[in-house]
């Protein structure tokens, strides 16, 4: 009701321009922003309505073509511009983010792409000033919460690949010998042409000469020794720990 | 499709479905310009792999922002400097994306620093630290009695 009146009152306003009211589809629903922010206890910006007659109860937002309009999602809410510290809540652990379904994580990781967005927009403005930044540890957090929503997905996506087709990778790969005699894996690539056509891959070449054939020997026996050195000086640190404390038995 | 440690998309032949990415690792930095743009002009720094297209997707699909125009240029930024082992520090390269608006819109960016006077609460360290610092200010200042002249002379 209060959202239709705003409109024409805005529509009466803005008639002089062309395109008077741009009702745009984008919508950032009300209760999802909420729980979805990166703070999940603290309040956000769907309670602040009046700068762009954004309405609590109407999901479309709507625009008129003197605002800025999608570019302030790029800036903090106008009532932190000046503050020297801004509140924010805990990040999302890996745990809580577990719980959410694939539609709300993909919800998420907008949230929480506009947020760093907005962050960087700001440590850069706070540079070009040459004033503190407010709250910087906020980038950690989303970085953090953007992280661990990457593992869950990357977790779900592993299992389900696992299930339906009993492969480990989602990209394909071997092992091979390079020209040094390393064994590495080795991720395979998508070309347009077979491998005996592309000569720059048969230049790669994928097995080691005979003249480096000792040098691999040497380098495994330089990784045992060093190994049974470390084996040694562990046991070595162990006895000495144990004549510095003696161990008693527990008198009854 | 998750991302990889390095972003390898799948090879594009002719016939091949658009390539979409889900949960998009860019970052777009909105900066404040350097020289004067015209009003229609947003300024970003993008990621270097991003191209004008996907500037132009992100902003339309992610921000709802109408984008008539993109032009990118890359800024190379110095190998120069040295560090206190006279190692060189190179500066990260960037590219900056100039948007203009469609529908005629104007941006100006704000000022995102404003002025605000502080009241700090009764009792607080910083409220102490204020008037000691007035106090000094009040001291250092000149006898207002000598009507501007220096002190350095005179009785």
């Amino acid at each position: 009701m209060a959202a239709a009146v705003t409109s024409r009152l805005t529509a009466a306003v803005c008639r002089q321009f062309q395109r008077v009211v741009t009702v745009s589809s984008y919508t950032q629903p009300q209760c999802a922003t909420q729980a979805f922010s990166k703070f999940h206890s603290c309040q956000r910006r769907q309670t602040y309505d009046s700068w762009w007659f954004r309405s609590s109860t109407n999901n479309r937002a709507l625009h008129t073509s003197c605002v800025r309009e999608g570019l302030e999602d790029f800036f903090d809410l106008p009532e932190n511009w000046g503050e020297q510290t801004v509140k924010s809540g805990a990040p999302w652990t890996g745990k809580q983010l577990r719980v959410k379904s694939n539609e709300d994580l993909h919800k998420l990781w907008y949230v929480l792409l506009k947020e760093k967005n907005m962050l960087l927009t700001l440590e850069q403005e706070a540079k070009r000033q040459r004033l503190p930044m407010p709250s910087p540890e906020r980038l950690k957090k989303v970085e953090r919460s953007m992280k661990r929503l990457d593992t869950v997905v990357t977790e779900r996506e592993d299992s389900l690949r696992l299930l339906q087709t009993g492969q480990e990778r989602g990209r394909p790969g071997e092992w091979r010998r390079n020209v040094f005699g390393k064994t590495f894996w080795y991720r395979f690539k998508e070309h347009p042409i077979p491998w005996y056509l592309n000569s720059r891959y048969k230049r790669r070449r994928f097995f080691e000469p005979s003249h480096v054939a000792p040098y691999t020997r040497l380098s495994l026996e330089k990784y045992l020794r060093s190994k049974i050195r470390k084996e040694k000086r562990e046991k070595r640190n162990q006895k000495m720990l144990a004549a510095v404390f003696p161990k008693k038995t527990a008198l009854a | 499709t998750s991302r990889t440690l390095i972003e390898i998309y799948p090879l594009y032949q002719l016939g091949n479905p658009q390539l979409r990415i889900f949960r998009p690792t860019f970052n777009l930095t909105l900066v404040r310009p350097g020289k004067e743009q015209p009003p229609d002009t947003v300024q970003f720094r993008i990621p270097l792999e991003m191209t004008k297209f996907d500037v132009r997707n992100y902003l339309e699909k992610i921000y709802s922002v109408p984008v008539a125009a993109v032009r990118t240029r890359i800024q190379y930024c110095t190998n120069k400097k040295r560090n206190h082992l006279n190692q060189r520090v190179k500066r990260p390269d960037y590219k900056v994306a100039y948007v203009q608006l469609a529908q005629q819109q104007t941006f100006q960016f704000p000022d995102i620093f404003p002025e605000k006077d502080r009241k700090h609460e009764e009792g607080s360290v910083e409220e102490m630290q204020e008037k000691f610092m007035e106090d000094e200010r009040q001291r250092q200042k000149p006898d207002p009695r000598r009507g501007g002249v220096t002190e350095w002379f005179g009785l």
